[in-house]
């Protein structure tokens, strides 16, 4: 059903992850969005893994949980690992040829790297920023993060009400689309079978009602803001104020460590650092 | 046999497999009668609405069975859509499906679905929206342009279009006001005594169950806790109370004058019901 979709979607707890601060949350993602992409060898690609597990573990999701939010994109990483595999021209002898495709050792890492890259990019910002953090936290976090850009004239608190009103409503939308998909159902609509113009043209029975009932509901909440007169962010007090706790740089200490650990990893040949220098002294005993 | 819907040992439950699995329905065992008007009655929550979405198959029982004229609705699992169009639902607050351009379109949304002729589909729509009172002028117009009792009609109209064997409406009245209730379910009445259908019916109100319903099912915490006719149901009054429940007005006021000493006999579940029994009470004593 559709309301399985978990990718965006808040699971309420009290781990170490959930505790932490939204904008420490948001600069840490920054930070492992950054290790993802500076890892290119085997070392740091392990390093990162263990890292994402050990993040998984702390947060106390369950692991079904997090690779259910990755199983949408499984179709576009086979076809870009399968990309990958064969279309990367290396230098020597291919491993394996047959006319014009040939596959390279190279193309093989590559292929893997970019699909773990890709898996553990969403697993980490899940668990980082929307399993772990209510999306008025979220909000509340990255208004705070730019509020410098409020002396150049920047509207960040509307920013940041719109975010936090779309995300608010994106359930309610699913909910709505449940509903409505079933009632046309019901009058014996078929979304699942047909060629691509059938299809396209079962959705109006669906999309009619979704439009006319998501400018309702926004005409309605615009005209309840206004009756408590909401007036954006002049004068307005915070209920909860933000506040870093030591915790919150104690995880930003082990984040920048680990991001300086992978950089060096990857920068200096022939492993330097320990973790390169102890899985070549396996490979060679092996 | 009678039962045009059987379910059996029927449990539904809400998000399987994650931390939001919830119960909905435990061990459900109804039937409904051919050719009557069921009530399907229970708190928020209860289950009603998930069992009637389980009946024309949008759903899927996690275990159990529903047979519809003795033959199990998941038999072919391809087939289900061919069930929908003999089960007609009608959800809740059904207006917000309304999306063609005409109210005549989308009346013949379904018979179109069903791939019926010209003709047809234009009869069965007049006959739909000739059973919710929705008159030939109305035909024409966007259906968002209409009045909301309107809309609703029109959206009723829709699914009986399909001239469903059963028809089943999850609260078709609810936020009308007393007249747009009456003639909705007024015009439901009809459906079975002139189109020869059965009908489930899930409401709130007691009044209306009274009023329209041969039989009533009560349901609570995701189980049945009582069916049977009108008349026994509504003399249950613990039944009525452990799903709680209230008895109908009606019959609160014959309970509060046998307080009193005066003891009515008769169908004391409707307000016609009391007058009567109240003026025999009255003649009687006369006498």
């Amino acid at each position: 059903m559709i309301s399985d979709i978990t990718l965006g979607q808040f699971f309420p707890g009290s781990s170490v992850i959930h505790k932490l601060d939204p904008r420490m949350k948001l600069i840490l993602s920054v930070l492992f969005i950054a290790m993802v992409f500076v890892a290119n060898n085997t070392a740091a690609f392990i390093l990162l893994t263990v890292f994402t597990v050990v993040l998984v573990l702390l947060s106390k999701i369950s692991l079904a949980t997090v690779l259910r939010g990755v199983k949408p994109i499984i179709l576009i990483l086979v076809f870009t690992a399968f990309l990958n595999v064969f279309l990367t021209g290396g230098e020597g002898e291919p491993l394996w040829s047959f006319y014009f495709l040939k596959i390279y050792e190279i193309g093989i890492y590559r292929a893997v790297f970019m699909a773990l890259r890709v898996i553990i990019l969403i697993v980490g910002t899940s668990i980082l920023l929307t399993y772990t953090t209510s999306p008025i936290a979220l909000t509340d976090g990255i208004e705070a993060l730019l509020s410098p850009l409020k002396r150049i004239g920047v509207p960040v608190h509307s920013f940041a009400m719109m975010m936090s009103i779309a995300l608010r409503f994106i359930p309610t939308l699913v909910e709505e689309t449940d509903k409505i998909m079933n009632a046309q159902k019901s009058r014996g609509a078929d979304f699942s079978s047909g060629g691509l113009v059938k299809r396209a043209k079962a959705l109006i029975p669906l999309l009619v009602p979704l439009f006319v009932s998501a400018f309702k509901r926004a005409d309605e909440l615009a005209v309840a803001m206004e009756c408590r007169c909401y007036r954006g962010d002049k004068n307005r007090t915070k209920l909860v104020k933000l506040t870093y706790r030591a915790r919150d740089f104690l995880t930003l200490i082990v984040f920048v460590l680990a991001l300086v650990g992978i950089i060096l990893e990857c920068n200096i040949p022939s492993g330097a650092l320990g973790t390169g220098a102890f899985l070549e002294f396996l490979f060679y005993r092996v | 046999m009678s039962n045009i819907i059987e379910v059996t040992g029927v449990t539904y439950l809400y998000s399987r497999g994650t931390p939001f699995e919830r119960r909905a329905l435990d061990d459900v065992s109804v039937g409904f009668r051919r050719g009557k008007i069921t009530g399907l009655i229970g708190h928020t929550g209860s289950g009603k609405s998930t069992l009637v979405s389980l009946l024309n198959g949008l759903y899927k029982p996690a275990s159990g069975t529903v047979l519809l004229d003795g033959k199990d609705i998941w038999e072919s699992p391809k087939e289900i859509s061919k069930i929908r169009y003999r089960v007609g639902l009608v959800m809740q607050y059904p207006e917000y499906q309304l999306f063609d351009e005409t109210v005549r379109a989308d009346i013949g949304f379904a018979p179109r679905n069903l791939g019926l002729s010209k003709e047809e589909i234009e009869e069965r729509t007049l006959r739909a929206a000739s059973f919710v009172g929705i008159g030939e002028d109305l035909l024409d117009k966007s259906p968002f342009e209409l009045s909301g009792g309107q809309k609703r009609r029109v959206a009723i109209a829709g699914v009986i279009a399909m001239q469903p064997d059963v028809l089943v409406l999850d609260e078709p009245a609810a936020g009308l006001d007393p007249r747009g209730r009456r003639e909705i379910l007024g015009g439901l009445s009809k459906y079975v005594t002139e189109g020869g259908g059965s009908i489930i019916l899930v409401s709130h109100s007691m009044e209306d169950m009274a009023h329209y319903c041969d039989d009533v099912v009560v349901m609570g915490g995701g189980r049945v806790i009582k069916t049977g006719s009108v008349a026994e149901v509504f003399s249950d009054k613990d039944a009525l109370h452990s799903a709680g429940l209230d008895v109908p007005a009606s019959l609160r006021i014959a309970e509060g004058l046998r307080e009193r000493g005066i003891n009515l006999s008769g169908e004391l579940y409707t307000p016609e019901g009391v007058a009567e029994a109240v003026i025999k009470y009255i003649g009687g004593g006369r006498k």
